[in-house]
């Protein structure tokens, strides 16, 4: 495993009474594309900020290698960062906003002329120098800011939420080119963002926050697979969760009681879960099985189609099972499943369910 | 429609193109032509063409001597405005502190007082036997009272007080309206606060800077009350001249070339306003 370069241990931020993040911990590998994952008001740019030292915490430490930088104010830290709403200097040509922090730190001019060239090649932006910012476009400016953040040769990369002022088929190539530039260069990069597909896309790795609280950290498969919480469950792709009570447990594998009277045998790795707890039960729509005919030596239950949503690649049912609870099922759009209109029968076989803790039940 | 809306548009500028035409064009080109006129002590001015007024006005001492010494305190007013306002405007637009509102009604306040009382104020802080003076004799660090009335300081610093808000609101409006991630991205590339403020504030913040300049240098070169009240008869200043030249001496040409002037000293400072304040909006 790569060595961690960056670490927030334990880190508060209030805003007067009310709490803005924390306690927040999470480290950043060498080389690694880390995502701040989370809804509007979570926290994740407060904590950006606070890598940055646009902001101090109110408890807890900024660990960068092995030197503490909590209190180190932010023109010492060698952190790039690039804003969501590019925060060019207007009243400056592209070369001076690039070339602003090499003057910083006093390179000198020769170099800095041909480090500045060089780093709006690697962007994609050659030629363009003496233009000002209010002349370029969206797309263009966001890659100067990314120049303008990556000249420097920082030490981690931090990207604020910078491709959603962008519009969709731009987003979707700058999230590529993103990618390939920090996997090209190397650096460790912290990306804030609320859209789960820029973060899964991305990332190597996700933290997701909740109300100024990291939720669940692991790559993209483990928060698909295994959302640790409700939060988690819901936030990530689309889910069915059915309340149910743990019958009995043995080891990874559990028995749960639903309240739609079915009883499953789920997969919960890691939790320690005794009879009697209560679960949810989650299903990721893609996991259930559509079959026109009751399979043998199989767990099956009968459903009707509900609802039917086309769309294109994918079609998603809502099914509605005998116990009047909706499940929600997509398939891939092939001539078998295009045939089922709201109305049909048929039966649904649950492949694969993770068992969640409900009411505060397991742990965290 | 475009058409129809353009011409609309036209005709809702009509009653301030009439209002221009009476209050403005037509007095100022009214003393244009009288500016050179002769002066007739019995006629008031007789219609021949001469340069004599503007001779007098450039040629005499005296009347030189106002011309720099207006274009002096309008300098020196300005200069202390935005002294004292830039700080002020900054501190209003970064500030969340809760009383940010009551500082705005405080830099507004003394527009709703009129300028004779708040230069009356100053009289009774500046006079021999005024607040000042009795403090400082108080301290015992005078024997005298200090002459600050009647001299061109007591006459920059009640202006100063009194155009200040002219001053903070055009800087107040450009600084709160920089994006704050502009000063984030300062930091965050390498530049303290002193190198920030110098590189991303200050620049960005010069078109309130010049027209808060403008706006206050052009109302101290045409300010008449204040210097009176302050100044008394040892500051002349341009506007008094013209006053007196047309209410008590009745030099008619004489005071429309000093109008010229003056005009003309202002229509200077908004060509430079427009000029450095255009060169780099695009």
């Amino acid at each position: 495993m790569a060595k961690t370069i960056l670490e927030l241990q334990g880190v508060v931020k209030r805003y007067g009474a009310t709490l803005g993040v924390g306690p927040v911990d999470v480290d950043v590998r060498e080389g690694e594309f880390l995502t701040l994952l989370g809804p509007s008001g979570c926290g994740k740019t407060t904590t950006l900020h606070i890598v940055a030292g646009l902001l101090f915490p109110d408890e807890g430490r900024v660990v960068l290698g092995a030197r503490d930088i909590t209190r180190l104010d932010p023109q010492h830290r060698d952190m790039g960062l690039v804003f969501q709403n590019y925060a060019l200097f207007p009243h400056k040509t592209v070369f001076d906003n690039v070339a602003f922090g090499l003057r910083m730190r006093r390179t000198p001019r020769a170099e800095i002329a041909g480090r500045v060239r060089r780093m709006l090649d690697m962007v994609g932006l050659p030629g363009v120098e003496g233009r000002l910012p209010g002349q370029l476009s969206g797309g263009q400016r966001q890659r100067v800011g990314l120049a303008r953040a990556l000249v420097i040769e920082p030490t981690v990369l931090l990207l604020d939420e910078p491709l959603s002022n962008l519009d969709a088929v731009l987003r979707k190539r700058m999230r590529l080119d993103l990618r390939e530039l920090q996997q090209r260069l190397g650096i460790a990069t912290i990306f804030v963002t609320h859209d789960q597909d820029e973060a899964f896309e991305m990332s190597d790795r996700v933290v997701l926050l909740n109300r100024g609280r990291v939720e669940q950290v692991g790559t993209p498969e483990e928060l698909y697979d295994d959302p640790a919480t409700r939060f988690a469950a819901e936030f990530i792709g689309e889910t069915n969760l059915i309340e149910g009570v743990v019958a009995a447990a043995a080891g990874a594998t559990v028995t749960v009681d639903t309240s739609v009277g079915a009883r499953y045998d789920a997969f919960a790795p890691g939790r320690s879960l005794r009879s009697g707890d209560p679960v949810y039960v989650m299903i990721r729509p893609e996991r259930i099985d559509l079959v026109p005919e009751r399979p043998a030596g199989e767990v099956a239950m009968p459903v009707t189609v509900a609802k039917r949503v086309f769309a294109g690649d994918v079609i998603t049912f809502e099914l509605r099972t005998d116990h009047g609870l909706l499940l929600r099922c997509s398939k891939p759009s092939v001539a078998e499943y295009r045939a089922l209109a709201p109305g049909a029968a048929v039966w649904a076989i649950v492949r694969d369910c993770r068992v969640l803790p409900r009411d505060g039940g397991g742990e965290a | 429609m475009v058409g129809e809306s353009a011409r609309s548009g036209r005709l809702l500028l009509a009653p301030i193109a009439v209002l221009y035409l009476i209050a403005l064009i037509a007095p100022i080109s009214f003393f244009l032509v009288m500016s050179v006129f002769r002066y007739s002590a019995l006629e008031l001015w007789v219609p021949t063409v001469t340069g004599e007024n503007f001779a007098r006005l450039l040629g005499e001492p005296y009347h030189r001597a106002i011309i720099v010494r207006t274009l002096k305190i309008a300098l020196l007013t300005t200069v202390g405005c935005l002294g004292l306002g830039y700080p002020l405007a900054w501190y209003l637009a970064r500030t969340a502190s809760v009383w940010r509102g009551l500082l705005m009604f405080l830099v507004i306040a003394p527009l709703m007082t009129g300028v004779i009382v708040r230069t009356y104020g100053w009289i009774v802080l500046l006079g021999s036997e005024g607040t000042v003076n009795t403090i400082l004799r108080g301290l015992g660090l005078v024997d005298r009272p200090l002459k600050i009335l009647h001299t061109e300081l007591a006459v920059v610093i009640a202006l100063v007080h009194i155009l200040l808000p002219y001053m903070v609101f055009p800087l107040f409006a450009a600084l709160a309206g920089q994006d704050p991630d502009l000063e984030r991205a300062a930091h965050t590339l390498g530049a303290g606060p002193a190198r920030t403020f110098l590189e991303v504030t200050l620049p960005l913040s010069r078109p309130g800077i010049l027209m808060g300049s403008a706006l206050v240098f052009t109302l101290t070169a045409g300010a008449v009350v204040t210097p009176a009240l302050m100044g008394g008869k040892d500051v002349q200043m341009l506007g008094q001249t013209i006053y007196e030249l047309t209410m008590s001496t009745l030099n008619w040409p004489l005071a429309s070339a000093v109008a010229f002037v003056l005009v003309l000293c202002q229509l200077a400072i908004l060509l430079v306003y427009f000029r450095i304040g255009r060169g780099r909006a695009a």
